[in-house]
């Protein structure tokens, strides 16, 4: 999972382990000060003072005991004053002691310091009263050593040996202080090698992670900016390619404007000369249905003349057959004359006579038979030329027929014409406007052309800011490249 | 084209000469078609001509023959004159030219008319093994059949047919 942690994570990991060995490390340095506080104040506020006002004690004893001797000496009350005075002070001193004693020990001592100082006050009591009488001096000193050195010295000894005991308990605790303050301190000491160790491993492996994935990183970060580059050239060559294509555009959408325009006015030209047009084909259908009953006579005429020449034919048909007949006879008269000739020969001189009537007969004969060939040919032609005019005729006829019908075609067409001039002139004035809306559109696409332009300029600028900043970023990825892998 | 003046002025000028006024020498001849090529026959060499004529087949050694048919009450056997000359045979030839020598009819195709040529008309060739007779017929040459010649083939074939 760690291999997923953000930078920020693992830097936020590494620093709350330092974190956490720092407050490990000032927790025990606050544990160890405190202890040592502790140590100081009590041997400030609880030894030290005890051992102060041990003093104080034995200084108000001192004090008490000379104001006494004082008195004793001079019998002056001043000196009793002092006395109580310095009684005074001693008491407030025990009192003092009592309430800053921490041990049954010191308790226990100063409870014996205080009975002593009860007995110590009543033998001086004692002895001021015996002052006060009338006894000798040296009946009061006999007394006074006997009773007040006696108490005075139970009670010097009580308070040394309370100095002793705070004393050594100031030692120990001063001992156990210093002990702690020391193990505290080793103990710190340990946790912030610890500390360091710990910090200076973090920081090795999150220099090494953080170089080698801000590296992988740049690297991108370089090949990501080589691309931008090349893509922000791109992006300004076709800038400049689609800043000059709409100047193009431009240019070509003003002649366009320029064309709609002289579209426009040949739609109304349109208009007016289908309108003419529409008179003329009106006018055409009257003439083309005249025309119509013209070739329906001539298809009648074409009919007759067809018939005609069936009958001409069959009448020539007719003149074969009898030609064949006078042909016949012409052969067999010819015939006929040359076997007359052959007789004739045959019958010497006189036969004479009768050949030349036979060779008449033949030469007859021969030129009949030569008419009717001739004849033949005629009739031939004839019938060649009444075949020729029939299929002529019937081909008239059905040209007649077909143009009949082309005719009806014609007058069909020209309704449709009507029509469709009609539909032309409402198509003409439909153009018309459609043409000044297309006008009034392509100025408007002039316009936005224009805008569109003015956007690649921006764009070309753009992409040339694009190239800059990416250039710029190549750089800086180089240079934070060479921070997280100088070798690189 | 004649006219029919032109004809009436021949016919009359045909009877108003005299009988063996013409002293130019003019033989009369048959001009025919046999095997589809132009021949003439001399009239002299034949008593009659006939046409659609039935011809009755009959069995013989000689191909050529055709048939018998009748001719002024006779009957004749009728040869085919084509395949007597070696040219293509019809296969109906029309026309029968009685041979006056025996009596032998020859089946030809086509009859074209009578000719009546001079001598200058007729010129003899001698292209062939043997001499004949050609008549010029206008811008056509026909050859001249002798039906005595074609009458003797017909009998050797029949003499070599006996033996």
């Amino acid at each position: 999972m760690a291999r997923h942690w953000t930078f920020g994570q693992r830097l936020g990991a590494g620093f709350a382990v330092t974190i956490a060995l720092a407050v490990a490390t000032g927790a025990v340095a606050i544990y160890a000060l405190r202890t040592v506080v502790v140590s100081k104040d009590r041997v400030i506020t609880v030894d030290s003072p005890l051992l102060t006002d041990a003093e104080r004690v034995r200084t108000a004893v001192e004090g008490k005991g000379g104001a006494v001797r004082g008195f004793l000496l001079t019998r002056e009350d001043r000196f009793l004053d002092q006395a109580r005075a310095a009684d005074g002070e001693l008491s407030a001193a025990l009192d003092h002691m009592r309430s800053t004693a921490s041990s049954d020990e010191t308790r226990r001592q100063l409870e014996t310091i205080g009975r002593l100082r009860t007995e110590h006050q009543q033998a001086l009591d004692n002895i001021v009263a015996l002052r006060r009488t009338d006894a000798t001096l040296d009946n009061i000193a006999k007394q006074f050593d006997d009773q007040v050195i006696v108490k005075r010295t139970q009670l010097d000894t009580a308070i040394g040996e309370f100095t002793a005991t705070e004393a050594r308990l100031l030692d120990t605790a001063r001992t156990s202080s210093s002990d702690t303050a020391s193990s505290a301190m080793t103990l710190v000491i340990a946790i912030a090698i610890g500390a360091i160790l710990l910090g200076a491993v973090l920081a090795f492996v999150l220099a090494r992670a953080l170089s080698r994935q801000i590296g992988s990183a740049v690297g991108q970060v370089q090949s990501s900016s080589a691309e931008l580059q090349a893509a922000a050239n791109q992006q300004a060559t076709g800038a400049k390619e689609q800043a000059t294509a709409m100047n193009e555009i431009s240019t070509t959408i003003t002649e366009l404007l320029a064309t709609s325009k002289q579209i426009a006015e040949s739609a109304q030209r349109v208009s007016q000369i289908a309108n003419q047009t529409a008179s003329s084909a009106k006018t055409g259908d009257i003439t083309v249905d005249k025309a119509h009953d013209s070739i329906t006579g001539i298809r009648k005429q074409v009919d007759l003349v067809v018939n005609h020449m069936l009958e001409l034919g069959k009448k020539s048909q007719q003149i074969g057959a009898v030609l064949d007949i006078v042909s016949e006879l012409a052969e067999q008269t010819n015939i006929l004359a040359i076997n007359a000739t052959i007789e004739a020969a045959g019958a010497g001189e006189a036969g004479k006579r009768f050949g030349v009537v036979a060779d008449e007969i033949r030469k007859l004969a021969d030129r009949v038979a030569g008419s009717t060939k001739e004849i033949r040919t005629l009739i031939e032609d004839v019938r060649g030329a009444v075949n020729t005019t029939v299929m002529a005729t019937e081909t008239g006829s059905k040209s007649v027929d077909t143009g009949s019908k082309q005719f009806g075609d014609v007058a069909t067409a020209f309704k449709q014409i009507a029509s469709l001039v009609t539909t032309t002139t409402e198509a003409a004035r439909e153009i018309e406007l459609s043409t000044k809306q297309q006008s009034t559109a392509v100025e408007q696409v002039n316009l936005a052309i224009a805008n569109v332009a003015q956007a690649t300029k921006e764009t070309e600028a753009s992409s040339s800011q694009t190239l800059s900043t990416a250039s710029q970023l190549a750089g800086l990825s180089k240079d934070l490249l060479k921070l997280v892998q100088p070798q690189a | 084209m004649s006219t029919a003046r032109e004809l009436r002025r021949a016919f009359d000028a045909g009877f108003a000469a005299a009988i063996g006024s013409d002293e130019v020498a003019r033989e009369d001849l048959l001009a025919i078609s046999v095997g589809g090529h132009p021949h003439a026959i001399r009239l002299g060499e034949i008593t009659g001509l006939v046409v659609d004529r039935p011809i009755v087949q009959m069995p013989s050694r000689i191909p050529a023959l055709l048939g018998l048919a009748s001719s002024r009450g006779a009957i004749v056997p009728v040869f085919d004159l084509a395949a007597l000359l070696g040219l293509p045979r019809a296969t109906s030839p029309r026309w029968i030219a009685i041979a006056a020598r025996a009596r032998v009819g020859f089946a030809f195709d086509a009859f074209a008319g009578h000719r009546r040529a001079t001598v200058a008309d007729i010129a003899t060739s001698t292209t062939g093994p043997d001499e004949s007779e050609v008549l010029r017929d206008g811008d056509r040459q026909r050859p001249i059949i002798h039906l005595a010649s074609v009458i003797e083939q017909i009998e050797r074939e029949a003499e070599r047919g006996e033996r």
